[in-house]
């Protein structure tokens, strides 16, 4: 669904500097965009205000024609969002089987149709056989797939990862890179991630959105933007 | 374009909950504050004059040597355990805190019993050694008695959070000190103890609380502090206003000691995050000083319940056919349904708080939290008699609508047992909601945050996330908070309805009319079932791996 935010504004009551400054995005239906930047920019901050989990003092948030959150005082709360949200531990719920967890934001559906869609969301990430472990008994990658899947099952408007691969080695970060873009794509899903690794971005990403400090710094095609950076930095180290 | 810090509805539902239960339990004490200055009585000018100066002598006395001597015996115990190696250690390490599965009631009435003419011990001389002993070298039943009874019954507090503090803590700088040379007896006084300060000073402040609290070793002693003087203008007297005003002068007390720990802790904060979290490598003792320590501490965990334990025992299988009856089974009955019942109420009210409080930010939330833990260090006499103001009142007001329904009496809530779990609920609210507060930190945001981005709401995500999470620490706060009731003594005795006699009641009965051995079994039983729940906790907190 296409998202429209604009102007999103918060700080931290702890902290004096503002944490998200003025950030703005514009998104397509069934885009995929990547917000890079270091850590402690504010990333997982954008993320969380988007899905309400954090009240920004000021800013619009809309997605399809939903408005989430509006200067009049609109202000939905999270659950009422419909969002996914993959996290970066994935808090996959240690006391629900895999199935309960991927069946667990399917409240309102019937229960032919919640057995229905969890069977087609673990065929999706390929763990048809795992359906009654556990999460401690699943591999990290297992974990992150059935994260994902569990996020994707209730049709969300707008998926939301933070830093999906961090808990991953990097032999299986390229794969479930892979996977990820194949699986999103596949449910058309659009898709906001968060990441500091240009490698996610440029594997992942239609689109880039570069923070520093809570703002906008620079957005682009991966192609476009990430190749000047690198440039800058060669430049950077040359001088 | 602003936002509005608005608060979504589920919240304000939660929030109005937990206001309200806090509000409920700070209601009596507010109660007090108001009537102290209600113009004075006959009574109290007498008090005031002639007795005041007493209480105040020999409550400040026995919470200062108590305190005192709790202290060197539990800081060298938990050092002891903590970075020496001698044989039994490993038992002994949770052995030592065993004492605190006595209440210093049944200790004090045991040991005056063994110790008093037809004693085990006075009985043995005569018997056996043809020795008559004068029986004022035993008498207990005197001030250095009771702070012998709260010591060896209290010192556990300041052992078990010392010890906590040592594993997590002392281990460079004693490194340091030793590598600089430093003897066992320097190194001690000098790195350990202060560093251990805060600690320290935590664990004895429970223990001056406690002393502070008891009602069952003084009376039974005949000394006079506030909490037997508190007693008495309300049974004796009858005069609530008198007591009302003594209860004032304990909080006064009360306050001047959390101010007292507040300083005495210090600004100085050993976080472990600069120190290396490793546990103290024990030196190994050799020859004499090994049998030493193995003597000291032994004798200690003999004193504080090998001992009681194994007289308690005796009585028990002496009195045991006349005891155990109906009647006695009414007191099982009987305790476990006020400690149940409370334990409920306070683990429903702890966990309605606790998910409040981390639902909510800003102030309200954090002043909340600190007023639900308030209880913890009022004395059992002073909440005794602000409950009862507190009922009183309700009474009057509700005195029309009981004309209506044709009541028999003009007091129906307060001479209920309403009443009493009301006051353990206020008591030992801390207890509980400590552990359920800690259950949640254990777990988190994040399994909440996850359950709502997929639909659900605060409540479906308490009840079918949260709730599942935390379910260890909702009951090892309801065994916690039920063990302590069970123990509990001033309270029930002041605010039990007619007829109704829970176990530590009737063994302080029996004691006080002089009938030792028959309170053994009601103690037995107390003493049991703490000794279980405090074993396994021990269990589960050593095996939990963090
Ligand atoms: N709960 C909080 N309270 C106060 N300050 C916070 C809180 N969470 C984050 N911050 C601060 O806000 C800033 C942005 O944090 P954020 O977590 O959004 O960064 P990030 O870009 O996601 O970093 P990382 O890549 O390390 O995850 C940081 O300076 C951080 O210290
Ligand atoms: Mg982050």
């Amino acid at each position: 669904m296409h998202v429209q935010i604009s102007d999103l504004c918060f700080d931290y009551s702890s902290s004096k500097t503002p944490t998200v400054s003025d950030f703005s995005l514009h998104m397509q239906e069934g885009e995929i965009v990547s917000i890079l930047g270091e850590s402690g920019s504010g990333k997982s901050t954008i993320l969380r205000l988007i899905a309400g989990l954090e009240t920004p003092k000021k800013g619009c948030i809309q997605v399809g024609d939903r408005a989430f959150c509006q200067g009049d005082g609109v202000y939905l709360p999270v659950e009422k969002r419909g969002l996914g949200m993959v996290f970066q531990d994935y808090a996959l719920f240690p006391h629900m089987t895999v199935e309960a967890n991927i069946m667990f934001g399917l409240k309102r559906w019937k229960r032919a149709e919640r057995k229905q869609r969890a069977a087609e969301m673990l065929e999706l990430i390929h763990m048809e056989d795992f359906r009654k472990r556990y999460p401690y008994e699943l591999s990290g990658g297992q974990q992150q797939r059935v994260a994902l899947a569990r996020a994707l099952a209730p049709k969300p408007s707008l998926l939301l990862l933070d830093e999906p691969f961090s808990n991953l080695d990097a032999h299986l970060q390229q794969r479930i890179r892979d996977e990820l873009r194949n699986t999103i794509k596949h449910t058309g899903t659009t898709t906001i991630f968060v990441t500091h690794d240009e490698e996610d971005a440029r594997v992942l990403a239609d689109r880039v959105v570069m923070v520093e400090k809570g703002a906008v710094k620079q957005v682009g095609r991966p192609c476009d933007i990430l190749k000047e950076t690198f440039r800058g930095q060669t430049a950077h180290v040359e001088a | 374009m602003k936002i509005k810090g608005r608060v979504p509805t589920t919240v304000s539902g939660w929030g109005a909950l937990a206001l309200f239960s806090v509000l409920l339990l700070v209601l009596p004490s507010s109660f007090l504050v108001i009537r102290i200055f209600q113009p004075a009585s006959e009574n109290w000018e007498h008090i005031r004059e002639y007795m005041l100066q007493n209480y105040m002598m020999d409550t400040l006395l026995l919470a200062f040597w108590t305190g005192l001597f709790s202290v060197a015996i539990g800081t060298a115990l938990a050092w002891i355990v903590s970075a020496y190696d001698f044989p039994f250690r490993g038992t002994l390490k949770w052995a030592l805190l065993m004492p605190l599965a006595i209440p210093p009631y049944i200790g004090a009435y045991t040991y005056h019993g063994m110790l008093n003419y037809t004693g085990v011990i006075q009985v043995t001389l005569r018997d056996h050694f043809d020795t008559e002993v004068s029986q004022r070298y035993f008498d207990i039943m005197n001030m250095p008695g009771a702070v012998f009874i709260f010591t060896i019954f209290l010192y556990p507090y300041i052992y078990a959070i010392t010890r906590a503090f040592f594993a997590r803590q002392a281990t460079s700088l004693v490194e340091n000190a030793r590598v600089l040379g430093s003897g066992p007896v320097r190194t001690f006084l000098y790195v350990v103890v202060p560093v251990a300060r805060g600690a320290i000073v935590a664990g004895v402040t429970l223990v001056v609380l406690e002393v502070l609290n008891d009602y069952g070793v003084v009376s039974y002693f005949g000394i006079q502090t506030f909490s037997t003087a508190i007693f008495q203008t309300w049974f004796a007297f009858g005069d609530l206003d008198a007591a009302i005003k003594l209860a004032g002068i304990l909080m006064g007390i009360v306050l001047v000691l959390l101010l007292l720990e507040k300083f005495l802790r210090g600004r100085r904060q050993f976080s472990y995050s600069n120190t290396k979290v490793s546990p103290l490598k024990p030196q190994s003792l050799k020859g004499w000083q090994k049998w030493l320590t193995v003597a000291f501490t032994g004798s200690i965990f003999c004193l504080g319940f090998v001992i009681p334990v194994a007289q308690l025992t005796y009585w028990s299988v002496l009195t045991y056919e006349d005891i155990f009856s109906e009647t006695f089974l009414t007191l099982i009955r009987n305790s476990a349904l006020a400690a149940g019942t409370a334990a409920l109420g306070v683990v429903v009210i702890a966990v309605v708080i606790a998910n409040f409080t981390r639902m909510a930010k800003g102030v309200v939330p954090a002043v909340t939290s600190r007023l639900t833990v308030l209880g913890y260090s009022i004395p059992g006499a002073v909440i005794a008699v602000g409950v009862i103001s507190f009922f009183i009142y309700l009474d009057e007001k509700l005195a029309a609508l009981y004309d209506l329904t044709g009541a028999s009496s003009a007091l129906v809530l307060s001479t209920s047992l309403i009443m009493l779990l009301f006051a353990y609920i206020i008591r030992f609210m801390a207890v509980g909601y400590n552990s359920i507060e800690a259950g949640f930190d254990k777990i988190g945001m994040k399994f909440t945050e996850a359950s709502r981005t997929l639909g659900m709401g605060w409540t479906e995500t308490f009840l079918r996330v949260d709730l599942k999470m935390i379910r260890p620490a909702v009951f090892s706060g309801f065994i916690l908070v039920f063990v302590d009731i069970l123990k509990e003594l001033p309270l029930t005795l002041i605010l039990r309805p007619f007829n109704f006699e829970t176990l530590a009641s009737m063994a302080y009965r029996y004691a006080s009319d002089e009938r030792i051995q028959e309170a053994a079994l009601s103690s037995m039983f107390i003493v049991l079932v703490s000794g279980i729940a405090m074993f396994i906790f021990h269990i589960l907190i050593e095996k939990e791996p963090n």
